[in-house]
């Protein structure tokens, strides 16, 4: 809401400059978001809290500067209402209402002579200042009273509707055609002001255009009312119409000021528009509960502030607050006025101590009593989530939407948004690659040649609600430097990350087999099994996103951590020096290593060491064949392992060797 | 005795020497063939059997001393004659690592602070039900706090959580106060993705409920974690503002660091920055969950925010861009 210093200073004296006038709205809550002073007056663009409606009005602007900068308030809003009658002509109007629950009280004026014109430079100088562009003297007077004021007023012609108002529900089927030209389809929890024919305005929202005022008009029914904010508020969500009147209506507005309210449009009305009243008001409800008590105790307010301000202070501060005590110190009862909706229990009276005494007076401390936290959920996450980095990958975080076409490739049941931010992306995320893809997409369109990422969080799917995920992604070429050669990532760089990921996890019991996920091209892709249980894969990715050939693994974190060995076994450290043999093994192309290692394991009969040296391919081999190089270091934990005994170790893998067809190359 | 003056003598030449030459002169003066070292040695068996035994003991070993000490220092002139010149300005060969995100970072920092306060950690779900949310929260349907919080929901009729509040619920629905706990993870609201907001943000909430819980507690509690992150010369202020289930309620305001308080166009001159909500929870919510006599405070840290502000990053879209430029300017160290 925006409100300019000249009208606030024409309901308190303000003697501080528009900067500091802000700091102080600012230590009251009410957050001023913008301050401009490139014009004659300052202006204050504020955001006003849900709870103070009061506070979207120059006189509760007022009331809380005033109160906060012991200062009185200058101008009083009281208003005579001398009904001028006239000879010729009657003014007749009744009003309904339907039920006092959806409208407590309804008052209504009738003023004739009107003499519809441009608003004076007062007003229409103020309105524009508050944002509000000027229509005509009318509604603009209207407006101006909403903003001084605080409570939304609304003008019908009343030549243009019949001699009755009626407060009542619409009935479904209903229609109006608002101020705005628009028609709008009304039901039964909409509240409508009619006539006996039709809905003339939908309650404390908007005016019907076939009741507006126009140039014509001579004669209007002034409207000041009390609508139960509830029903505003769903028929202003539901027909996605919301206006600086229904805004205050849902907020709760001030059921005491209705006449007031009337009597202050009718003085301007009068006097900017030539406007008199003809009619005495109507009021559905001349005398309405006004105060509301909250019990109080001085006591229990100290210790919630953590402070103890005495019982004379709080006593200022609410007579400042138009806050009244009423019984004795011990069991103080306060009433509240119907302006302060907002105050309902003691706690709220508490922050206004607080409000007024300043939180910075509060002195701060931590009961500190050195005990340790109970549990630490989670926290089994940061132990994964610092490993991945020494891994060469950099974490990732995505906006957890995605297409549903990804959980259709995958064969899950996503959880569906019913109002995505983009119509696209209209699923909870089914898998963590999507994000990661883009990511990778996004860097290596930045130029960079090669890019690792990683993202751990949650994916959703209907089955199985919310899993906690490790996902990575690898694409582009490693590349050249002074003193190595590039070469492009491939499936082997990503195992390896694999592999000692589940190293340093300390995950000895797991199993690889075969992929079944199709956000994997299969040929180059393994499953990771853990508790006999498929976890994940890990491999060339199928979705072509980045145009170059990515790598990439998911797992379900949990299920991952489910094979960590919380114990480390310590088996010792060989004394005696291993010995090492190269053996150079040529095999069927389609064998797989892993066979050879095994044999080997199984055919030595000392501790055993096995590492991949070279795989090698020439027609000197044969068609079909490869040659395997591995070294093999053997150990004995007691000696030195003689020439022998090693041989013997070496004949028999050379046995086991042509059971797999294989055999040492010459 | 005479090994002892040979010795003194032999290890003051050795420092002297300059060249490697020099070096061989000295070893041949006293352990070449008829140097003095080995004169002794040779002479040991003139010498009375009972001396011969620890005499020849101490002789050997000072001949093993010196021919080291030569050696050495001569291989040390040597080395520094055959080493070629290497340009050791060349880069070095840096092992390949990552980073973690920078809102990783701060919210390990985060909740390290906490943990040692004695903050017990709690985790909830993302997808929450309408009572968690909001009921449970002192914000009933068609309450305009809702407006507060624009909600993503689900075709279920669920929803995104809007805050980690939910958590305060389930925690009191668990455990019997006195609890003292934090609860991250993220949150969602319908907001655009520009600089200022993003659909998706991570929070930290935190919860104290016991007998006598004040604000000064909150306030103290809460100063301990902005001085901790943002450093102990910026000034700290808190502010009244409004949620619907605490009450009272505050923003805690942190000095401008651009400006260093004077007032600049991104703390709209204020000199300060709004930097997280908190409140003392409304009785209203411990007396539905069965704790009318307690009181608690809690409070709700926007990651996103505190990581803009103490990195003075202009735009939330870049913590979810993960450009590897931007990643790599974190690092873990504070871990």
């Amino acid at each position: 809401m925006k409100v300019n210093y000249n009208w606030l200073s024409e309901w308190v004296d303000i003697d501080l400059e528009p900067h500091d006038l802000a700091d102080i709205l600012d230590h009251l809550g009410i957050e001023v978001e913008e301050l401009d002073l490139t014009g004659s007056d300052a202006i204050f663009t504020l955001e006003i809290t849900p709870n103070r409606p009061d506070l979207l009005s120059i006189q509760g602007l007022s009331r809380e500067i005033a109160a906060k900068t012991d200062k009185r308030l200058k101008k009083v809003i009281d208003y005579p209402l001398t009904v001028e009658k006239k000879q010729n002509k009657e003014f007749e109007l009744t009003v309904k209402i339907e039920s006092k629950e959806d409208c407590a009280r309804y008052v209504a004026s009738i003023i004739d002579e009107i003499e519809i014109c441009p608003s004076p430079p007062i007003i229409s100088g103020r309105l524009e200042k508050c944002g509000i562009r000027s229509r005509n003297n009318v509604i603009d007077i209207t407006n101006y009273v909403q903003i001084e004021i605080g409570h939304p007023l609304h003008a019908f012609d009343y030549d243009r509707i019949g001699n009755e108002i009626i407060v009542r529900r619409a009935k479904n089927g209903e229609t109006i055609i608002t101020l705005e030209g628009e028609e709008k389809a009304l039901t039964n929890s909409d509240l409508v002001i009619a006539d006996n024919r039709k809905p003339i305005a939908i309650a404390g929202i908007m005016g019907g255009e076939a009741s507006g005022i126009c140039e014509s008009t001579r004669t209007i029914v002034l409207e000041s009312a009390f609508f139960n904010p509830t029903l505003i508020r769903k028929t202003s969500k539901r027909l996605k119409l919301s206006t600086e009147s229904s805004y205050r209506f849902e907020r709760k507005a001030d059921i005491g000021i209705l006449k007031n309210d009337s009597a202050y449009a009718i003085y301007l009305l009068k006097k900017y528009a030539n406007g008199r009243l003809v009619s005495p008001i109507i009021d559905t409800n001349p005398d309405p509960e006004l105060h509301r008590e909250v019990l109080f105790s001085y006591e229990k307010a100290n210790k919630l502030l953590g402070k103890n301000v005495k019982k004379e202070e709080v006593d200022q501060i609410f007579s400042k607050l138009a806050l009244q005590k009423r019984g004795n110190d011990n069991h103080p009862k306060i009433l509240i006025p119907s302006f302060r909706r907002d105050i309902e229990i003691e706690e709220d009276l508490t922050e206004e101590i607080g409000r007024f005494i300043g939180y910075d007076n509060i002195q701060t401390k931590f009961g500190y009593k050195n005990e340790s936290p109970i549990f630490l959920e989670g926290k089994e996450l940061l132990a994964i989530k610092k490993i991945m980095p020494s891994l060469g990958f950099s974490e990732a975080i995505n906006i957890p939407f995605i297409e549903p076409s990804w959980a259709e490739i995958q064969g899950k049941n996503p959880v569906e948004l019913k109002n995505p931010l983009w119509s696209d992306k209209s699923i909870l995320r089914t898998t963590l690659l999507p994000g990661l893809l883009l990511s990778l997409k996004r860097n290596l369109n930045r130029g960079k040649e090669r890019v690792d990422i990683f993202e751990i969080g949650r994916v959703f799917t209907l089955d199985s609600e919310e899993e906690e995920m490790i996902a990575a992604v690898v694409a582009g070429e490693i590349p050249a430097s002074w003193y190595k050669e590039r070469h492009p990532v491939d499936f082997y760089d990503l195992k390896g990350v694999v592999e000692t990921l589940l190293e340093k996890l300390n995950i000895q019991q797991y199993k690889f087999s075969e992929c079944k996920d199709n956000l994997y091209k299969k040929e180059r892709t393994l499953s990771l099994v853990i508790n006999n249980e498929p976890i994940g894969c890990f491999g060339l990715l199928s979705q072509d996103i980045c145009k170059v050939d990515t790598f990439g693994f998911e797992f379900n974190l949990y299920k991952l951590l489910s094979g960590l060995e919380e114990k480390i076994r310590y088996s010792g450290i060989y004394r005696y020096p291993p010995i090492k043999r190269d053996l150079s093994i040529v095999i069927d192309e389609r064998k797989p290593y892993v066979n050879l290692e095994n044999i080997i394991k199984e055919a030595i009969n000392n501790d055993v060491q096995i590492e991949l040296i070279d795989v090698y391919r020439d027609a000197t081999i044969g068609k079909d064949k490869k040659s395997i190089t591995v070294r093999l270091e053997l150990y004995h934990p007691e000696k030195t392992l003689t020439d022998e005994e090693v041989e013997n170790d070496i004949k028999n893998v050379i046995k086991k060797l042509s059971e797999l067809g294989a055999h040492l190359r010459k | 005795m005479k090994l002892d003056l040979l010795k003194e003598n032999v290890e003051k030449e050795i420092k002297e020497a300059t060249t490697a030459e020099e070096l061989e002169k000295i070893r041949i003066k006293y352990l070449g063939r008829k140097g003095e070292l080995t004169k002794i040695l040779h002479s040991i068996g003139d010498l009375p059997k009972g001396e011969r035994p620890a005499i020849g003991k101490a002789a050997n070993r000072l001949n093993a001393k010196l021919s080291g000490l030569i050696f050495g220092k001569k291989r040390s002139f040597e080395e520094s004659k055959t080493l070629q010149w290497k340009d050791l300005s060349l880069p070095g060969r840096k092992p390949y690592i990552g980073t973690l995100h920078p809102l990783s970072i701060l919210y390990q920092e985060t909740i390290d602070i906490f943990i040692e306060m004695g903050f017990s950690i709690v985790l909830g779900p993302q997808i929450e039900t309408e009572y968690y949310n909001f009921t449970a929260l002192n914000t009933p349907a068609d309450h305009p706090a809702r407006d507060l919080q624009d909600t993503f929901y689900l075709k279920d009729g669920r929803l995104l959580r809007t805050q980690t509040s939910p958590v305060q619920i389930r925690t009191l629905e668990k455990h019997t106060p006195p609890i003292r706990v934090i609860s991250p993870g993220r949150c969602y609201r319908v907001d655009t993705f520009d600089p200022l907001h993003s659909p998706a943000f991570m929070q930290i909430e935190g919860l104290w409920v016991d007998r006598n819980v004040s604000m000064a507690d909150l306030f103290g509690t809460l100063k301990i974690f902005a001085r901790k992150i943002f450093g102990e010369d910026r000034k700290i202020e808190f502010l009244p503002s409004y949620f619907p289930f605490t009450e009272p309620s505050a923003d805690l305001w942190i000095q401008c660091s651009l400006c260093g308080g004077k007032g600049c166009s991104v703390c709209k001159n204020k000199g300060r920055i709004e930097t997280l909500g908190c409140g003392m929870v409304h009785p209203n919510i411990l007396k539905n969950m069965g704790y009318p006599e307690f009181t608690g405070f809690a409070f709700g840290i926007g990651l996103e925010r505190i990581a803009m502000i103490k990195y003075n990053i202009n735009d939330m879209r870049l913590f979810y861009q993960n450009d590897l430029q931007f990643l790599s300017q974190f690092n873990e160290s504070k871990l």
